[in-house]
């Protein structure tokens, strides 16, 4: 297994987004979804996933629904808002912002770490 | 924050459900985690294991989740309040003793806020009150009495410029049928176009127009009150006929519930148009100017200021004043009083803002009171739980949490109190609109227009007063102990350190408590004795038992010629009655809400400056009264039956009469000479005892009594029969041989002597048993907090006690040393308490009735009261200390 790193403060809730924009996932699927999507590169803790949730649910970014999970039990299912695909945009493209200019600003150094 | 607590509201209900589905994802969550471990080798057990480890805290994950649907702020509080409860709980004593007499002191308040409120505070409902002004007459005597009618046709004559229109008011008394018989009830006669005058809608119905006083209309308007008591609200009795003495008359309207009528403290049961009040009342006072029993209010005309209608009706007054019509005072004038400012009678009013604002700082001591004392209590728990709050706050609780949690205790307090108090306030409130206080025609409070149901004004006091209170109770006490001197509390082994801040402000509270239930005792002191000096006082009438029954006797019905011998009827068959011993009859009871007036003049003394003539009390009665109504006869002979129309007017005076005009002692025999529309000479033939005639206690008024065959134009007759049985009874037996005589007997009361007194004495009886309920639960509250603080000491010096008792300190020395400090308290509080007690007696003297400025007895008893109470509350715990065993006391803590 790969190292892990712990999360840098407010990604989670754009990882969050990311995940469900494939399609609905219940709390567990989130969790798995972000695992393989990062291959294990980042450690989520598991206790801060639904606050995490719930605070998406509350700004309207996220919607829910009680459904059958796939071995048959009730499993609350979250899937992304309107809202949520635009949040979703906005929080990539500034991301993406950031990670290239974190990336220029210590790229500029020469490489020996 | 409003949002979040309406949020949370309806969260609540839904509260259990959402905790259910939060544990089902969860554990969902953990199942599937288990399940992925499973598949990894693990066996079940160590799966979930694993699966819960990795989850790290359930209960802090549910915790976040919650916090973020609910809101930190409220979550938290949510939490103090759980917390709360429970330690209220756990202090079962504590919380009951607190709930106990926060209720008493909320209770107390809004009681009197719920009568303040319907007298004085709610608004009269009268559209555009600011253009309204309410009229009066002035005399020598008032700037604001009542008016005759015929005065109020001239000023809306003679003033037609300055108003829009006047709306009159006259009281109008009828029989109306029940299942029980006949009984009376108050109306009142409108006129026409009063209630647009006034810009009042009728909830139901028309109003009286001007149509119906030209077209001389039996129509009828019922008030609110009435149409329920007696038709059940039914709204088709629109167009019913209701038997007005015996005339039917068509209803046609109802006033709204919160119109109470013009007439000060009568809320009439019906309106009818006022052109019809001689027919209906079988007398003529339509046109007698003498007669003041009217009220008017006017609208000013659009642009007229109030200043400028005042010189117009000067100008009406000017005018009657030269034409000196009978009944007319000269030199009498109108008053204009803004009627948004009237609230019953504006010399009333002054009187009770004052009753009122007295009681209102009583019972808000009393409410300080009971504050102060819980105040010392939390205190004291304070710091019993100082080492727990210290202990939290060494461990990183925010002193704005601790604080916050002591707040939610006390207000939880204040809300169990207020509850409490607010149920003590709608039963005394009851209580209070059920009892009888033997007023004329059943009148009870229920005419102030109280409404026994919290309405929102009260209801908003009631929540204010218990939140000021939860916070004067807690905040003290929360930033007390909370003071983050942690370390050197946590070093020492008891709480002693540091306690000298808590236990110096649970000093200064007793003190000011000695202070204020002092204050209150010397108030309850004071209004006992204005009590019981009015006791004392002889009215110089009543003091034998007697019934009293009032009758009516119309003008329509009754020649004067038959109306002296239905009297006389009357008078014979009561006489006849079995236990009457004597009977008698005036026209006009002392003692009563109205005032028959004559005006004389006498040789030899010129009357007051602007006047031409003297005025005093006039009384029609027959040569019995005096015996039946126990007023003594002085001098010369009382009336016979020699009396008659047709013999020499004779008259008898009273004491302060005789005096006043013939200072010599001759007055039997001398002549005055009546003014007014016979110009007669009255020759005095006897001297009477001075009997109170308007007021009880009053310094003796001027009264002259006439023989009733002399004087016929008065319908009114009350017979006073005095019995050696039992008075309660005989009432009822006067009115069942009345109507033997005459089935329509025109009853307006009967009542026993003893009611009759009452009535006058209830405002002093009233006011010295508040004041001393008041008095009574200052006391108690103040010595429970002096127990209190002396327990106290007595705690915390236990193991000095034990010392001292182990190196041989006698019980008594002990005794001494503890209580002293309690005493040292009762004396400072007393001594403030004593100053201010001077400052409220002077304030307090005009309410008095022969009492001192500063009355000695009161002034002794009040301290020794109080003084003895507080030794009896520091002696107790302290001698308690002083039975432990010294042992005992040094192995403690």
């Amino acid at each position: 297994m790969a190292p892990q790193a712990d999360l840098l403060p407010g990604t989670l809730d754009v990882l969050v987004l990311k995940a469900v924009s494939l399609g609905p996932l219940h709390g567990y699927g989130v969790l798995l979804r972000i695992e393989q999507m990062t291959q294990g590169a980042l450690l989520v803790e598991q206790g801060a996933l639904y606050p995490a949730l719930f605070r998406l649910e509350q700004q309207g970014l996220l919607e829910t629904e009680w459904g059958v999970s796939d071995n048959n039990r009730r499993a609350k299912y979250y899937q992304l808002t309107t809202t949520g695909r635009r949040r979703l945009k906005d929080g990539v493209a500034s991301w993406n912002r950031l990670a290239t200019a974190m990336a220029a600003a210590l790229g500029t150094r020469t490489g020996e770490a | 924050m409003w949002n979040r607590i309406s949020l949370w509201l309806t969260s609540l209900v839904q509260r259990a459900r959402f905790d259910r589905d939060l544990s089902d994802e969860l554990e969902f969550h953990l199942r599937a985690r288990a399940a992925h471990w499973e598949e990894r080798g693990l066996t079940p057990r160590e799966a979930m294991r694993r699966a819960r480890i990795e989850f790290g805290s359930i209960d802090k994950a549910k915790a976040q989740v919650r916090d973020v649907r609910f809101g930190m702020w409220v979550a938290h509080v949510e939490q103090d309040v759980r917390y709360g409860l429970r330690m209220l709980r756990k202090h079962a004593g504590f919380t009951a003793m607190a709930v106990l007499s926060l209720g008493i002191g909320i209770g107390a308040n809004t009681t009197i806020f719920s009568i303040v409120n319907a007298v004085l505070l709610r608004p009269v409902p009268l559209g555009h009150p600011e253009e309204l002004v309410t009229l009066y007459e002035r005399n020598q005597e008032t700037a604001f009495s009542s008016l005759s009618y015929p005065d109020i046709k001239d000023v809306r004559d003679g003033a037609a410029s300055a108003f829009t229109g006047i709306a009159a008011s006259t009281i109008a008394i009828a029989q109306i049928d029940e299942p029980g018989g006949a009984v009376s009830v108050v109306g009142e006669a409108i006129t026409g176009g009063s209630f647009s005058v006034l810009g009042i809608e009728p909830q139901l119905g028309r109003p009286i127009l001007a149509e119906d006083e030209t077209a001389h209309a039996t129509v009828v308007m019922l008030s609110h009150g009435f149409w329920q008591r007696r038709f059940g609200g039914d709204r088709s009795v629109l167009g019913r006929e209701l038997r007005l003495n015996g005339r039917p008359y068509t209803i046609v309207g109802i006033a709204p519930a919160e119109y109470r009528g013009g007439i000060p403290v009568i809320t009439p049961a019906f309106y009818v148009p006022m052109i019809m009040l001689d027919d209906l009342m079988g007398v003529e006072m339509l046109d007698a100017r003498g007669v003041h029993n009217s009220f008017a209010r006017a609208r000013l005309a659009r642009g007229v200021t109030r200043a400028q209608a005042e010189t117009v009706v000067a100008r009406v007054a000017a005018s009657l004043t030269g034409k000196r019509p009978d009944g007319w005072v000269p030199n009498s004038g109108f008053t204009l009083y803004p009627t948004a400012n009237v609230r019953i009678h504006p010399q009333l009013d002054q009187i009770l803002r004052a009753a009122a604002g007295l009681l209102l700082v009583v019972v808000g001591l009393l409410l300080l009171l009971a504050c102060t004392n819980l105040t010392s209590f939390m205190l004291a728990r304070a710091l019993d739980r100082r080492r727990e709050v210290c202990l939290r706050l060494a461990v990183g609780a925010t002193r704005g949490a601790l604080i916050r949690q002591l707040l939610v205790e006390s207000l939880l307090l204040c809300m169990g109190g207020g509850a409490m108090g607010l149920a003590l306030a709608v039963g005394l409130l009851n209580a209070l609109l059920g009892a009888d206080l033997h007023l004329p025609y059943g009148i009870g409070l229920d005419v102030l227009g109280l409404d026994p149901g919290p309405n929102w004004n009260v209801l908003t006091f009631a929540a204010g007063i218990s939140v000021l209170a939860g916070a004067l109770l807690g905040l003290v006490p929360a930033l007390q102990s909370t003071r983050p001197d942690v370390a050197a509390t946590l070093k020492t082994d008891n709480a002693t350190v540091g306690a000298v801040g808590p236990l110096r402000w649970r000093n200064a509270l007793v003190i000011a408590q000695i202070t204020v239930s002092l204050v209150l005792l010397v108030g309850a002191g004071l209004f006992l004795r204005s009590w019981q000096q009015m006791l004392g006082v002889d009215p110089g009438f009543g003091r034998p038992p007697s019934a009293i029954l009032s009758i009516f006797l119309p003008t329509s019905k009754f020649t004067a010629d038959e109306a002296r011998r239905q009297t006389r009827l009357l008078l014979e068959r009561f006489g006849a009655l079995p236990g009457v011993e004597a009977v008698g009859v005036t026209n006009d009871l002392p003692l009563d809400t109205s005032n028959t007036v004559i005006r004389f003049t006498v040789d030899g003394h010129v009357p007051p400056p602007g006047q031409d003539t003297f005025s005093a009390d006039l009384a029609a009665i027959d040569g019995a009264f005096f015996d039946a109504a126990g007023v003594a006869l002085l001098q010369g002979r009382t009336f016979s039956d020699l009396d008659t129309p047709n013999s020499e007017p004779v008259a008898i005076v009273s004491k302060a009469t005789a005096l006043r005009y013939w200072p010599a002692g001759d007055a039997v025999g001398r002549l005055m000479r009546a003014s007014g529309e016979r110009q007669t000479h009255l020759r005095v033939v006897g001297v009477a005892g001075d009997v109170d005639v308007r007021t009880r206690g009053e310094s003796p008024r001027d009264m002259i009594y006439v023989p009733f065959t002399q004087r016929d134009n008065d319908p009114r007759r009350s017979f006073v029969a005095r019995t050696s049985a039992d008075a309660s009874q005989l009432g009822l037996t006067l009115l069942k041989a009345g109507r033997e005589i005459d089935p329509d007997l025109r009853v307006m009361e009967t009542k026993t002597m003893a009611q009759h007194l009452a009535v006058t004495r209830m405002p002093a009886e009233v006011i010295a048993l508040v004041m001393s309920v008041f008095g009574g639960l200052g006391l108690g509250l103040a010595a429970l907090g002096l127990y209190g603080v002396v327990s106290y000491t007595v705690t915390t010096r236990t193991r000095e006690v034990g010392i001292r008792m182990a190196l041989g300190a006698r019980a008594g020395v002990v005794v001494r040393l503890l209580a002293s400090q309690g005493m040292r308290i009762v004396l400072i509080g007393g001594t403030i308490g004593m100053a201010l007690s001077l400052g409220v007696m002077r304030l307090a003297n005009g309410l008095l009735f022969g009492v001192e400025t500063f009355d000695p007895f009161t002034l002794v008893t009040a301290p020794v009261v109080l003084g003895t109470t507080a030794c009896l509350a520091a002696y107790l715990p302290a001698r308690r200390a002083s039975r432990v065993s010294p042992l005992a006391a040094l192995r403690s803590d």
